[in-house]
């Protein structure tokens, strides 16, 4: 198996969102894009994955239905909602506060 | 949101669940798709994509755990657990939550009533800063502080200058007036009193300020709801409307809103201004006495505390403001107290003695809860054993223990609430009717409110506790290894049976000899000699109105009843008597004997009777002679023998003075008689009749007598209201509510009996069941009935006995508790201790023969093989 990259906390979600901000998408869709987008650098296993989703749901940032995939199988689509578009855009924000500050801190420590 | 999200997913989980697996494949279907993709052979794939997705399980568990806290769910867990093994064994069930429901619903009964009488304040504007005041008194009968109301001198000095409270008002019930449309209850209040209490009129308004003095322009009268709707038919042009009271015209010019019931414990019908008083008597001087002497006793004073003030600091206010008043007459007087306003505090300390009867009463129906508590946690212990393999499986499984004693637990609970809600049901039928039937009718509500509620939860809770802890505790305890042998119960297990059997005997005892002293006492009283003629005799009151009436009208009216009655020789003996025996009506006066001063003054019991009432009453002269007529007027009085014996006991009485502000000579001494009550007769003193109350007539209660009566009544004045009373009929009013009250002794006597005789049973079927091959060895070596019987019934002997014990020496403690409510019977009455004796043992009999029974017809063959 290859090396993964362990995620900060709370990422997980933020990078869904930002991915689903562009159109719907399927579980394992997600998890193969953001695998090559990262360069394989970011790879998530099923195990968070799902319980990721089921928070978002919960939070009622996405919203799940069944269509039919690429290949014709049945499989759950989810959408970013409004609620979801803005919870990304307040953890961006916050997102970059803490990598400016990481940043900030490596640079002058 | 997130809540209705949480409870959507919870309400559909089935379908989640059922999404999530779908998912699940499609993920995994595409993952091997992809391997194959990359070169892989399509079995290869499958399962390099198998092991891929790893803990799937794990993954959906933690999924599932997002939208729901994992314990609620194993919560649901437990009680879907529990529900399913309760329908399987639907018997057990029944009879857990029956034997719960029965006393749950007692419990929950008599703590509505408590509620209601005790707890809950008149239901007006922030109830919680309404207070009563008393004023303290000395008691000159019993010689202790009394508590007592106020004249309306008093009050008024009290209302102007409090500024602890910022309103003080004052009220009056008057039993029944006349009004034309049947007797009515009237309630005088001074003018600020729905202001006070912050009732908001239904219709119309409450009292003017001039409205409450005397001679006021207009009288006038505020209605309750009920009044309106039932005797108004709920006229919507009710105010202005006029109705006669005692011959008045008043006004009406309001009505209450249905859900103010008043401020006495009995409904009342109307409220009328203070100063109407006068005006309902006008030929009377009492009223004018009333509403001016600072020594007329007496009406009921109550107040809305001002913001911020305690109890306590308002108390020290009007106690000191209470001794100014009477400093300017240069008197002494006690300081007040102040109480809640639930019916139950409205009599001030006499509520005390209602309070320990209350406390008896639950100590009786927690001990039917203590008792059906230890039949149901034995027959969750036999249970329990009956599951052992089922627990040690799930132990050595890795199931942690707590987990366990919780499932256990919870389907005691489950029990518990199902019994709770059984008995709240009992408590919203059972307390209205029979407190009615008891004590009369009441204006507060005898219904469950939401402290009842908590009180049948908190039951439901504490019981669970009491019958379901120590049997789960004891299920979970050892591990596998005991649990599938199955064999050679640990001792434990059957001590605590043994201990929850003495529980159950010597609860039983307790409450079976309870209830025995009640119906014994019950008995007693019905054979006790009242001292005086009950039988065949009726009281005659003659009602008045009274405006049309004054004091020599009244006399005239008695004398000439009086020589018609003595021209008819069916009608003699015929006697007048102020107080109605066994009415309850007391009054009292203080005297003191000659050569004391003031400061040895008594009270003693006094009564005014023509000189026929001894004869008529059967109540025999013991010395000196009756009264007769040509006594009325002069200073002479008769007493009791009980007064006799106090103050003169190795003199004669006869002959002696007393002094009541005069002197008075004791001409006659009579028998103790209990027309007052039928507890110890009390020194009692006979003055010759006067006729400033109107006095009862007292004859041989037959038709002709009745009738003649009837006549002559008529025909001296149609407008008097006349009013015939078997005194018998007042003596069993007397009994009756010991007779329910012993009833409902009787009632959970054999409820605490059947529910013994269902623990002992169990215990015994138990005990043959876990010795069934040592019985078998027994018979198959040759042991007579005799032998097995006694290993059996062995088995529980010292459980039986240690409840023996303990049941009568707690039934001793208990009978010197109830002993003041047993009509002077015995509290160690043999009767009733050797028949709870026999009944247990024939009940105990009983409950060990079927268990005998079938121990004595172990196949030993069968025994050995057992298992």
């Amino acid at each position: 198996m290859e090396k993964n990259s362990e995620l900060l906390p709370g990422t997980l979600d933020l990078l869904i969102l930002r991915l689903l901000a562009r159109g719907a998408m399927h579980g394992y869709g997600i998890a193969l894009r953001l695998k090559t987008i990262s360069g394989d650098v970011l790879q998530v296993g099923e195990s968070s994955l799902y319980p990721a989703l089921q928070r978002l749901l919960l939070n009622g940032w996405v919203k799940a239905e069944w269509g039919a995939s690429e290949n014709n199988r049945r499989a759950r689509f989810y959408t970013i909602t409004a609620a979801g578009r803005k919870q990304l855009g307040v953890e961006r924000e916050e997102f970059q506060r803490v990598i400016g500050a990481i940043q900030k801190v490596l640079e002058t420590a | 949101m997130k809540l209705i999200r949480r409870l959507q997913y919870f309400l559909r989980r089935r379908r989640q669940d059922t999404d999530l697996a779908e998912e699940m494949r499609f993920h995994q279907a595409m993952v091997e798709q992809d391997l194959e993709r990359s070169g892989m052979t399509a079995r290869e794939a499958s399962v390099a994509s198998r092991r891929a997705m790893g803990a799937i399980t794990r993954m959906r568990e933690e999924s599932r755990g997002v939208w729901i806290w994992p314990w609620a769910e194993s919560v649901w867990q437990d009680l879907a657990y529990a529900a399913r093994s309760f329908r399987r064994q639907p018997g057990f069930a029944a009879i857990a939550i029956l034997a719960l429901a029965f006393a749950i619903g007692l419990n929950t009964s008599l703590f509505t009533v408590f509620n209601a009488v005790a707890l809950r304040p008149w239901s007006v504007r922030d109830p919680g800063r309404m207070v009563h005041v008393f004023s303290l008194l000395r008691d000159v009968v019993k010689q202790f502080d009394e508590t007592g109301g106020f004249s309306v001198a008093e009050y008024r000095y009290l209302a102007e200058h409090a500024r602890s409270m910022t309103g003080l008002f004052l009220m009056r019930s008057e039993g029944g007036m006349h009004t034309g449309v049947g007797r009515t209850r009237a309630m005088y209040v001074t003018s600020n009193y729905f202001r006070v209490l912050g009732v908001e009129m239904e219709r119309g308004r409450g009292f003017l300020a001039e409205e409450e003095r005397t001679g006021s322009a207009e009288a006038v009268a505020v209605l309750n709801y009920a009044t309106w709707q039932n005797r108004f038919g709920g006229d919507p042009a009710i105010l202005g409307r006029r109705m006669r009271i005692e011959d008045v015209p008043f006004t009406i010019v309001g009505v209450t809103p249905p859900d103010f019931v008043g401020t006495s414990p009995e409904p009342t019908d109307i409220w009328l201004p203070l100063g109407s008083m006068a005006l309902l008597a006008p030929n009377d001087s009492w009223p004018v006495k009333f509403l001016n002497d600072r020594k007329a006793c007496c009406a009921d004073v109550a107040g809305r505390l001002a913001p911020g003030i305690t109890r306590q600091q308002a108390r020290t206010e009007l106690g000191l403001l209470r001794e100014e008043f009477y400093r300017q007459f240069g008197e002494k007087s006690l300081g007040v107290v102040l109480a809640g306003t639930a019916p139950l505090q409205s009599v001030g300390r006499k509520a005390g003695n209602f309070y320990a009867v209350f406390a008896l009463m639950f100590a009786g129906v927690m001990l039917v809860l203590l008792l059906a508590c230890a039949n149901v946690g034995n027959l969750l212990l036999a249970r329990a054993v009956a599951r052992r393999r089922e627990i040690g499986v799930r132990l050595s499984l890795g199931a942690g223990r707590v987990r366990l004693v919780r499932q256990l637990l919870t389907e005691s609970l489950l029990l518990a609430v199902a019994a709770s809600g059984l008995g709240v049901l009992v408590a919203f039928a059972l307390p209205g009717p029979l407190f009615i039937r008891t004590v009369g009718e009441v204006s507060f509500p005898l219904r469950p409110d939401s402290v009842v509620l908590a009180f049948a939860l908190g039951l439901a809770m504490v019981s669970c506790g009491a019958f379901g802890l120590a049997p789960a505790l004891h299920a979970t305890r050892g591990g596998l290894s005991d649990a599938l042998k199955q064999r050679g119960a640990p001792r434990g297990r059957l001590s605590l049976r043994s201990s929850l059997l003495a529980v159950q005997v010597a609860g039983s005892i307790i409450l079976l000899v309870g209830a025995g002293l009640m119906v014994r006492g019950v008995q007693h009283a019905r054979t006790l000699d009242p001292g005086f003629a009950v039988q065949g005799v009726a009281s005659v009151s003659f009602d008045f109105p009274a405006t049309a009436y004054q004091t020599p009208r009244v006399t005239g009216f008695y004398q000439s009843l009086m020589q018609g009655l003595e021209a008819l020789p069916a009608a003699n003996p015929f006697g007048f008597t102020e107080i109605e025996p066994l009415g309850n009506t007391r009054s009292y006066t203080s005297f003191h004997l000659p050569g004391q001063d003031r400061s040895h003054e008594d009270g003693i019991l006094t009564n005014h009777v023509s000189p026929g009432y001894f004869q008529t009453l059967r109540i025999p002269l013991v010395a000196g002679r009756n009264f007769e007529p040509a006594d009325a007027g002069r200073n002479v009085v008769m007493v009791n023998q009980a007064m006799a014996d106090r103050y003169f006991p190795h003199e004669r009485a006869v002959g002696k003075t007393v002094i009541v502000d005069q002197p008075l000579e004791i001409v006659g001494v009579v028998r103790n008689a209990h027309t007052w009550t039928l507890d110890d007769v009390d020194p009692a003193m006979y003055w010759p009749l006067s006729f400033g109350l109107p006095p009862r007539l007292l004859l041989s209660h037959t038709a002709a007598n009745v009738a003649a009566v009837t006549a002559m009544s008529k025909s001296l004045d149609a407008r008097v209201e006349m009013r015939v009373t078997r005194l018998s009929d007042n003596l069993d009013q007397w009994l009756s509510a010991t007779r329910i009250a012993a009833l409902i002794a009787g009632m959970l006597g054999i409820l605490a009996l059947s529910l013994a005789v269902i623990g002992i049973a169990g215990v015994f079927a138990f005990a043959v069941e876990q010795r069934t091959q040592e019985i078998g060895i027994r018979v198959a070596l040759g042991a007579r009935p005799a032998q097995v019987i006694a290993v059996v019934v062995g088995s529980a002997a010292r459980a039986l006995v240690a409840g023996l014990l303990v049941g009568l020496a707690g039934a001793v403690l208990a009978s010197r508790l109830i002993g003041k409510y047993l009509f002077g019977l015995n509290p160690l009455d043999p009767l009733a201790y050797a028949g709870v004796l026999l009944t247990l043992a024939a009940a105990g009999l009983a409950a060990t023969y079927l268990p005998a029974r079938r121990s004595l017809k172990l196949d030993p063959i069968r025994a050995l093989h057992y298992e």
